[in-house]
């Protein structure tokens, strides 16, 4: 499937692990002062990150424990801090799934393709945009703080949040358009400047995710600007919650492959580095990508099955194009696999399935990142699970869906996202890990931990248990059985595994941070490109056909915004005609 | 050296280009028989009746709902005004329930077993849950709208119901029982 016109150099085949030569590095930046700035924006979008992250973190165990039967929320201690599990959960949701994510992404997909092009961008624009994006998430942080807001993750209408919060949102998340605007233009540019070339791999990679992003948000955007913005303020008497939710679901859907394909970026061209292998074919990552930014968002309505008043030809539409994106998660499964296996035959592994011991697994780097991967395998199956309509209503708004994301952005992207720390924080400020074996204790134990969380929640779900509720004070005894004792007690011993596993990876992450400064972090932790066994080239003119078909990344974005168009077209248009308002309510 | 010791010193190939793209087929060959799989098994279930679709536009025929929407202040001008079993005069049966925070209307709903049951749901203030165990009832309460889906129970006995959509504060309480009782 893959065709390359500039054959890969021949390969001493060794069994010894040789070093690989650098194949490449990021385009040198002379002006210091401007790639110190350029450093300095990215890592205050990752230490952001990771701030909501941890507050994020500390409210789970509570939650796992909840889920075992055992109500912490009396706790004076917690009380102080939290009037209800709802509003821990609110907080829990919004600062992992949002914040944490949108931070880290928000700095990692400008510093690379930046770097990748050697470009020169307007630094007072990037500032600009990290403190608007932050300014919108202190706003949206007061009301949940205060209780103001106390709405869950998806914000559904009718229950009413202050306006504060819905602003602030907005201005967070609209923020990242801003990104959008500022990596698409510097490729832009690049191209005008480079006619005839192909774009570079980890670019190409970052503008199709900021494009698919582009057409995820404008749901989002538009639920909270048109609908919930002038209803919280008064201005308009109510909102109809079925069209929120629908407008909602248009992101919400498509924002977790906004969280996926960052963790994809490295996993492609960075982890055969840290292997000691290669990424196995460049246009093949091409394809993949550009068949997440065509197929990501058309596909929503998976998550309203249970919906009244939405046709089931469309709920049957979106479903087949939700199974349609299994196949760019496959590809990337195969992919990644075949350079992992380079990697352990480049170091003597043999066997079928023996070469993988010859990977680091020492490497909190590497194994952050293939445990990462492994997650995924049981988190994608469930989701196809999710994803079918005959499942769902079995599936729907039980503890399996928890159990599900748990191992997909909690693991899958999230424990990606801390093993990328581990090199990207040395190599942005200079500092060092303050020790390799914390830093593994904290990726193997997360991956354990959410294992074990995965397994008490999916069966928890199969047994009746609902979500995001306080099951631990419910006044019945429905959640009492003994059928769910078993369940129960793996997924309390899930909620203290993972915080002794959070306690030790911000114990490295703030480690790092608070130490000295040894030097400017390029030579001691480069950005970790790998060598390709099928390059893409550097010539359209004699790249294979995938690579000049996948070249064209501005008329894919339009195709891209077109189906998402057809496939919510028809459905919000019914919605519009058939509109009605509902006042709101304040419940919590 | 033996010939497995020799083996065990032997270089070991690598992957390159022309073998990674055979390896690369064969695994879109396996990623497509698994799509084309899930496809079908979709279909089946369309087929076989087991696929639990709701009614579409529900409540047509339903005083003061239009297109499958109504007013949930004016709950009391619509069939939910009286929440529970319905004898219609063609003897089919239908089922109203209201989702109130944080109660269900009726408290505790009384069907028979072995014949279809139309059930209609709405809420009269949030967003709410209507969650049948050991059933595959399973639908959203959304003030303002009427789901609608139509069962028949095979089994006699008690079912929980729970709401599972989050309305505030006293959310898991908001738990029932169902009973349904053996046909006559």
């Amino acid at each position: 499937m893959t065709t390359s016109p500039v054959p890969s150099p021949p390969r001493r085949a060794t069994s010894v692990a040789a070093p690989l030569p650098r194949v490449q590095q990021a385009p040198a930046i002379q002006d210091t002062a401007y790639l110190a700035s350029l450093k300095k924006v990215t890592q205050y979008y990752i230490v952001t990150a990771f701030l909501a992250l941890f507050v994020g973190v500390m409210i789970g165990p509570l939650q796992a424990l909840n889920y075992a039967g055992i109500n912490l929320y009396d706790n004076p201690i917690v009380k102080a801090l939290l009037k209800s599990y709802y509003q821990g959960l609110s907080l829990h949701g919004v600062l992992n799934a949002l914040v944490f994510t949108q931070f880290f992404i928000s700095g990692w997909m400008l510093y690379l393709p930046v770097r990748d092009l050697g470009a020169r961008i307007n630094m007072k624009f990037a500032w600009f945009t990290y403190v608007l994006m932050t300014a919108g998430l202190l706003m949206a942080a007061v009301s949940l703080l205060s209780n103001r807001a106390t709405l869950l993750y998806t914000f559904y209408p009718p229950m009413e949040g202050d306006a504060l919060f819905y602003i602030g949102a907005a201005i967070m998340v609209g923020s990242s358009l801003l990104v959008v605007g500022q990596v698409v233009s510097t490729w832009w540019n690049w191209k005008r400047a480079n006619p005839g070339r192909v774009t570079p791999l980890v670019t190409f990679m970052s503008v199709a995710t900021w494009m698919m992003w582009a057409v995820a948000s404008l749901g989002i955007v538009t639920e909270v600007v048109v609908l919930l913005i002038p209803w919280s303020l008064g201005i308009t008497q109510g909102v109809d919650p079925l069209l929120s939710k629908t407008l909602f679901w248009w992101t919400g859907h498509a924002i977790v492959y906004f969280w996926v394909l960052p963790a994809y970026i490295s996993w492609y061209a960075f982890v055969p580095h840290h292997a000691g292998g290669r990424t196995a074919s460049e246009p093949l990552t091409r394809l993949v990508f550009v068949l997440f930014l065509l197929n990501s968002t058309p596909v929503g309505i998976h998550h309203q099955y249970a919906d009244p008043n939405i046709s089931n030809l469309w709920k049957t539409i979106h479903m087949f194009l939700t199974f349609l994106i299994a196949i760019p998660s496959l590809l990337t499964a195969f992919s990644v696999a075949a350079s992992l296996e380079d990697a352990a035959r480049a170091r003597g592994g043999r066997g079928l399935v023996g070469w993988v011991r010859k990977l680091p697994w020492g490497n909190p780097v590497f194994s952050a990142q293939v445990l990462a991967m492994i997650s995924f395998i049981p988190g994608g199956a469930g989701g196809i699970v999710n994803a079918s309509s005959s499942f769902s209503p079995v599936v729907h708004n039980t503890a399996w869906i928890p159990g599900h994301f748990h191992i997909t952005v909690a693991t899958a992207t999230a424990l990606t996202f801390m093993g990328i720390s581990l090199w990207l924080i040395p190599h942005l400020t200079g500092k060092r890990l303050p020790s390799v074996k914390i830093a593994s204790f904290g990726v193997w134990s997360w991956f354990f931990g959410m294992m074990l969380f995965a397994l008490g929640m999916h069966w928890e779900g199969l047994l009746g248990v609902t979500r995001r509720a306080q099951v631990s004070a419910t006044a019945q005894d429905i959640y009492h059985t003994a059928q769910l004792a078993l369940p129960q007690a793996i997924t309390g011993i899930s909620g203290v595994v993972l915080l002794a596993s959070a306690v030790a990876y911000f114990y490295v992450l703030f480690g790092m941070l608070l130490s000295r400064r040894i030097d400017d972090g390029e030579a001691a932790a480069p950005i970790p490109y790998s060598e390709a066994i099928s390059p893409a080239g550097e010539q359209l003119a004699t790249a294979s056909p995938i690579v000049r078909a996948t070249e064209p990344l501005l008329a894919l974005w339009v195709m891209a915004l077109l189906l998402v168009l057809l496939m919510y077209g028809p459905v919000i248009g019914k919605l519009l005609s058939n509109m009605q308002p509902v006042p709101g309510w304040r419940l919590y | 050296m033996t010939k497995s010791q020799r083996h065990l010193t032997d270089p070991v190939p690598r992957l390159e280009h022309h073998s990674l793209e055979q390896i690369e087929n064969i695994w879109f060959g396996i990623a497509a028989v698994m799509s084309f799989l899930l496809f079908m098994s979709a279909f089946a279930s369309f087929i076989s009746g087991t696929y639990p679709g709701l009614n579409g536009a529900s409540g047509h025929h339903l005083a003061g709902v239009v297109n499958g929407r109504l007013d949930p202040k004016l709950l009391a001008a619509t069939p939910f005004a009286k929440p529970g079993l319905h004898q219609n005069p063609d003897g089919s049966l239908d089922v109203f329930v209201v989702t109130r925070a944080f109660q269900f209307e009726p408290a505790v709903l009384h069907v028979p077993a072995g014949k279809p049951l139309t059930f209609y749901v709405t809420s009269a203030d949030v967003l709410h849950g209507y969650s049948v165990d050991g059933t595959n009832i399973n639908v959203t309460s959304v003030p303002g709208q009427v789901a609608s889906f139509t069962t028949t129970f095979r089994h006699a006995g008690t079912y929980n119901t729970v709401c599972n959509e989050y309305c505030g504060i006293g959310h898991h309480n908001m738990v029932t029982r169902m009973i349904v009782d053996p046909p006559q």
